[in-house]
């Protein structure tokens, strides 16, 4: 234990054994561990301070409630049971040879297209009427009359603001849908959607031509029936987006990944309808992104402008691309709080003599450099 | 000098476990799965998000191994095992489905994919919380590999050739890995460390 006497933070935090101490004591490591502390008061402070990282610090996991496991576990014994009692004799194949497990892919196949020639050789349903009508689930429809924006409250917890003269239709119950694995709303209008997470269900809105597809997230939907775009821009986390005409959007509605126009926050996607055009910018104005971390803070000294990049970068959640060994010459000096994020470019750009693009829902910023100044 | 070592008595009784199923005992068989249940969906939960998927590929992984116990090795470390196992019966579904699907399934959905996320309520001075918000921060830039070999190093306890069992690499890589992320984690942690000593609070 002698080696722990001149232990710093970093190093315990480090340590394999001080680790799996806090993470999975026995009676044995707790009794030398303690011992060693009655030994050395004076580290006792730091080992607290460790531990408390050490415990803090963990791989985000998707929880396994306790009843869940049970049945999980319950039924690979029952499995076996079955098995068993099935002659041991036969060979044994590997799992998808088995003949249930055969036919159940053929059916898979079949049923998969059969669905596939019906969405094929459906009329092309893409205003929110025909879309609603052509779900075969119970769905509600709540439509704002008011002047006020009005939140509803879904049963899994997500909330939706509908803007005045905008309808939405959902299913009464999620899991009433087939394969239970889908969240699935209609909406005509504007409406801003905050989603409560669940990996398992993704969460798709139907608006006109375009299809989003999330798994949790908020973001904000534009689709009227009179207007000649159709947009969706994000607020927090991540989308995708696909058209409803995209020969692929089956895969790419049923893929566990986030397939199709992927937007990030501060980005949005406009759909053109008469050129059915898929195009990905960055939105009008965007704001902060909302950090776990520490609060953004625009004051730069005589900083290297990738400081002030990287600062910015962070706080809005977009990439901005520039040319580190060129432009790191320049230092820049400024206050940029309350400033939109454009502002903040003009600013920039305007003090080291470089211009800058929105491309693609990136920053792109092109500049010589201050190596002659 | 005792070299604290990894709670042996866990590990003599999974081992113990293990013998026992091999030996086609019933019990010792739901225990064991009991015991590395949470940490094979966790770690199947890294390669792929439908819950459903993991729980079947969990379920292959025991049925299999019931079925084979007659040719298993007794001596194998069964955590290992398992984790190997379900990894490669998630990369094999996952190389059909990209097949089937052609380019909608790309290499990166097979990878490790982990986040670290710090619960702040645990800290308690406001000092320590930033440290640990860039201690996180700094964690999740690891490249993927990297983060894979040190969350079963540092978060499940495993030695290196369990390690290389696992991700079905060489010992010589593992060692070759988990080198490189404290490299890079001991270059941060000093200016971590520094800047965080550097604020005024």
């Amino acid at each position: 234990m002698d080696r722990y006497n001149d232990f710093s933070l970093g190093e315990f935090v480090w340590d394999k054994s001080f680790r799996s101490w806090v993470l999975n004591p026995t009676r044995e490591d707790d009794e030398t561990w303690q011992n060693w502390l009655v030994a050395h008061p004076e580290k006792r402070e730091m080992v607290a301070r460790a531990r408390q990282l050490v415990l803090a610090i963990r791989p985000s996991n998707s929880p396994l409630p306790n009843p869940e496991k049970r049945m999980a576990v319950e039924r690979i014994v029952e499995r076996l049971e079955t098995r068993n009692l099935e002659n041991t004799e036969t060979v044994h194949l590997p799992w998808y040879a088995g003949r249930a497990v055969r036919i159940a892919a053929m059916l898979v196949l079949f049923a998969g297209l059969g669905w596939l020639f019906w969405l094929r050789h459906q009329p092309k349903a893409l205003d929110y009427d025909q879309l609603v009508a052509a779900t075969n689930v119970e769905m509600r429809e709540i439509a704002n009359t008011t002047a006020q924006p009005l939140t509803i409250s879904l049963e899994d917890g997500s909330r939706i603001t509908l803007d005045p003269g905008s309808k939405m239709s959902y299913p009464a119950h999620f899991n009433g849908t087939k394969r239970g694995g889908r969240r699935e709303v209609f909406l005509s209008g504007k409406a801003f959607f905050d989603i409560a997470k669940d990996p398992s269900k993704p969460f798709f809105v139907y608006a006109n031509e375009l299809v989003t597809k999330v798994l949790g997230t908020s973001f904000t939907v534009r689709s009227f029936a009179d207007e000649r775009e159709v947009s969706v821009a994000v607020k927090t986390g991540k989308v995708a987006v696909f058209s409803r005409e995209d020969p692929d959007a089956t895969e790419k509605q049923s893929s566990r990944e986030l397939t199709g126009v992927v937007i990030e926050p501060n980005q949005q996607v406009v759909f053109i309808r008469k050129t059915v055009k898929i195009i990905k910018s960055l939105v009008p104005e965007p704001e902060v992104v909302e950090n776990t971390g520490t609060a953004p803070h625009f004051e730069f000294d005589d900083a290297p402008v990738s400081a002030v990049f990287n600062a910015l970068q962070n706080a809005y959640g977009i990439d901005i691309i520039y040319d580190k060994n060129i432009m790191d010459e320049c230092p820049i000096t400024a206050t940029l709080t309350e400033m939109s994020l454009y502002e903040k470019l003009d600013l920039i750009c305007k003090a080291v003599g470089a211009s800058y693009k929105s491309i693609d829902g990136r920053i792109v910023v092109e500049g010589k450099g201050c190596k002659n100044n | 000098m005792k070299a604290l070592t990894r709670s042996d008595l866990y590990f003599e009784e999974e081992q113990k476990l293990w013998r026992e199923m091999l030996a086609g005992d019933v019990t010792a068989y739901e225990h064991l799965i009991n015991r590395t249940y949470d940490l094979l969906f966790h770690y199947g939960t890294k390669f792929n998000s439908d819950r459903e998927l993991i729980k079947d590929c969990i379920q292959d992984v025991f049925l299999g191994v019931w079925e084979k116990r007659d040719a298993l090795n007794h001596e194998i470390p069964p955590k290992p095992y398992l984790l190997a196992s379900l990894r490669r019966r998630l990369h094999r579904l996952a190389s059909r489905l990209r097949m089937d699907c052609m380019d909608y399934y790309n290499e990166s959905d097979i990878v490790f994919d982990l986040e670290f996320s710090a619960e702040y309520q645990l800290i308690e001075s406001e000092n320590d919380r930033l440290l640990a918000s860039r201690m996180t921060e700094m964690l999740n830039e690891l490249p993927k590999r990297q983060k894979e070999a040190v969350f079963l190093r540092f978060y499940n306890d495993m030695e290196r050739e369990e390690i290389a069992m696992v991700m079905d690499i060489q010992p010589q890589s593992v060692s070759n890995l988990l080198q490189e992320a404290f490299k890079f984690i001991k270059s941060h942690w000093k200016t971590i460390i520094s800047v965080v000593l550097a604020l005024p609070f």
